[in-house]
């Protein structure tokens, strides 16, 4: 499929969802957000892609919701108003349901609706460069979905600030680090390649035992500590018959690259 | 007292101590040394002199999961845990046998795949300086599972799904774990982690046990539901210690400067 808001491309076995409106610091108008539905899609199905990077073109990584362009696509914002109102969103992973690690790569300022795609990923790195920010309260909106599951991945203090200082404050990539919500500040330039080499090591390694995984640690997101564990428990034993379960160790033992079986086996 | 092949059981005052003895091989469970836990957990919960557990490994690693090597060995594979798991009937760490005495993980050297159990499940951790973490599991076709999911609960998210996606390509520094408050305290040098851990468990035990079991009762009760109805909960463990008589030994022996006595 071809793509006029995104840019998607594999390189090997990483595939790159590249936010690409660099002139409208990425914001998300009707058009991505149909988009980004069908890219998920089409690189979760694509057997040869087994990590995907999100990142951004130009300065800004992701601002949210194209507010003035929605204002002229009654039918978009009528589809996207429901979307919101009934927990249907279709921006990210999570609500694509994409059991493939997804590496967020933040190139520069992740504004308001932008959160959901560092919220929704499974590792995130940042350039010096990165700053987040929520401004919804400052413009009469509510934040509610990324500031949701941001405060299930880190500490709340930071999130509860972000969203309450509004567009009044930003918060850096260095302390991102600190406080955990991102893993990795690296200099600008190389942002990409970074990504690159993490999603080419994620790569290596057993995509069935991977996509169990996510499920079984997202699941700890839904239910308290012993359901949650109940339920990671049945997707670890349910690995153990699995044809990756004798080709890793024996792949260690002879010292060469496992030759992992298709997820759906 | 029983006797273990694969750990080793101490008292030293009031602090029970849980050795990994397996160093050989990493410290990794094999099914005797897990057989072995659910009966240490609970030889030093009943044991009314241990107010406080610290758990250790022998030699270079703390413990780095499951025995693949047994696994792969004698033809039985994980059959042998097939009906376990799947039912969630776990027993080799504090939390799965119920253990409302503090425990203290002290990690030694290397925490990798299911050792990251005793770090999800001990109430106060610290290592040594030289620790690292890392989890294996994907890079050899296998699930990161109930300890992450633990984990996950207890600190920053994406450092726990960094390392299940990472696989053994990554490891994680003692000086990180630090940072993101997966340990309290980073013991330098190495040699002083026992000595340092000996230190906090006997300056836990100097608190009431049954106030600290009923609060650890109150924090686990935070990890399984939401807000409002762990709070209930909580209300329910607090309000079960009024009458209690360390409720009036803490006030008096802090105004007549000495040690409090507690009702064990």
């Amino acid at each position: 499929m071809s793509y006029t808001t995104l840019d998607v491309h594999r390189e090997g076995h990483v595939g790159w969802l590249i936010f690409d409106r660099p002139d409208r610091g990425n914001a998300m108008d009707a058009a991505m957000m149909n988009e980004l539905e069908a890219a998920w899609a089409e690189l979760d199905a694509d057997p040869e892609v087994r990590v995907i990077v999100n990142t951004g073109n130009g300065a800004a990584f992701q601002t949210g919701l194209d507010v003035a362009q929605l204002a002229q696509d009654k039918e978009a914002l009528r589809v996207q108003s429901r979307r919101t109102r009934d927990a249907e969103l279709r921006f990210t992973a999570w609500h694509n349901a994409v059991w493939k690690p997804v590496i967020a790569a933040v190139n520069g300022v992740c504004a308001g609706g932008g959160l959901h795609f560092v919220a929704d990923a499974d590792i995130v790195i940042a350039s010096t460069e990165a700053t987040f920010v929520d401004p919804h309260v400052s413009v009469g909106q509510v934040s509610a979905y990324e500031t949701i599951a941001l405060v299930r991945r880190s500490p709340m203090e930071a999130v509860v600030r972000m969203a309450l200082t509004g567009s009044h404050e930003r918060l850096g990539a260095e302390r991102a680090r600190q406080l955990g919500i991102l893993s990795e500040v690296v200099a600008p330039g190389r942002l990409r390649q970074r990504a690159g080499e993490i999603a080419e090591l994620v790569g290596r390694n057993s995509p069935a035992a991977m996509a169990a995984t996510k499920r079984a640690l997202w699941g700890a997101f839904e239910a308290g500590l012993t359901e949650a564990s109940k339920a990671g428990a049945l997707e670890l034993a349910a690995m153990w018959w699995h044809p990756d379960q004798t080709e890793g160790p024996a792949a260690w033992a002879e010292k060469r690259e496992p030759q992992w079986a298709p997820i759906s086996t | 007292m029983g006797t273990y092949q694969h750990l080793i059981v101490e008292r030293h005052g009031p602090v029970g101590w849980l050795i990994n003895n397996r160093p050989d091989q990493l410290n990794a469970m094999n099914a005797a040394m897990r057989s072995e836990f659910a009966d240490a957990w609970l030889e030093l919960d009943a044991d009314p002199e241990v107010r406080v557990i610290v758990h250790t490994g022998e030699g270079r690693a703390f413990q780095t999961g499951v025995d693949v090597s047994e696994i792969a060995g004698d033809g039985v594979g994980f059959a042998r845990y097939r009906d376990d798991m799947e039912r969630f009937d776990l027993h080799f760490t504090a939390w799965h046998q119920k253990v409302w005495k503090p425990v203290i993980t002290a990690v030694n050297g290397i925490c990798a795949g299911g050792g990251f159990h005793w770090v999800a499940d001990a109430d106060i951790v610290i290592c040594a300086s030289d620790s690292q973490f890392f989890d294996p599991h994907v890079s050899v076709g296998q699930v990161v599972s109930v300890e992450a999911i633990g984990l996950m609960r207890k600190m920053p998210a994406e450092a726990v799904m960094r390392m299940a996606f990472m696989g053994k390509y990554e490891r994680m520094s003692a000086q990180r774990a630090y940072e993101l408050g997966m340990v309290s305290e980073v013991v330098d040098p190495p040699e002083k982690l026992r000595e340092r851990a000996q230190e906090l468990g006997e300056t836990i035990a100097k608190n009431s046990p049954a106030a600290m079991a009923a609060t650890k009762r109150a924090l686990a009760a935070a990890l399984e539901h939401g807000l409002t109805e762990a709070c209930k909960l909580g209300a329910r463990e607090l309000v079960s210690m009024w009458g209690h008589p360390d409720q009036e030994e803490g006030p008096r022996a802090f105004a007549e400067k000495r040690e409090a006595k507690w009702r064990v």
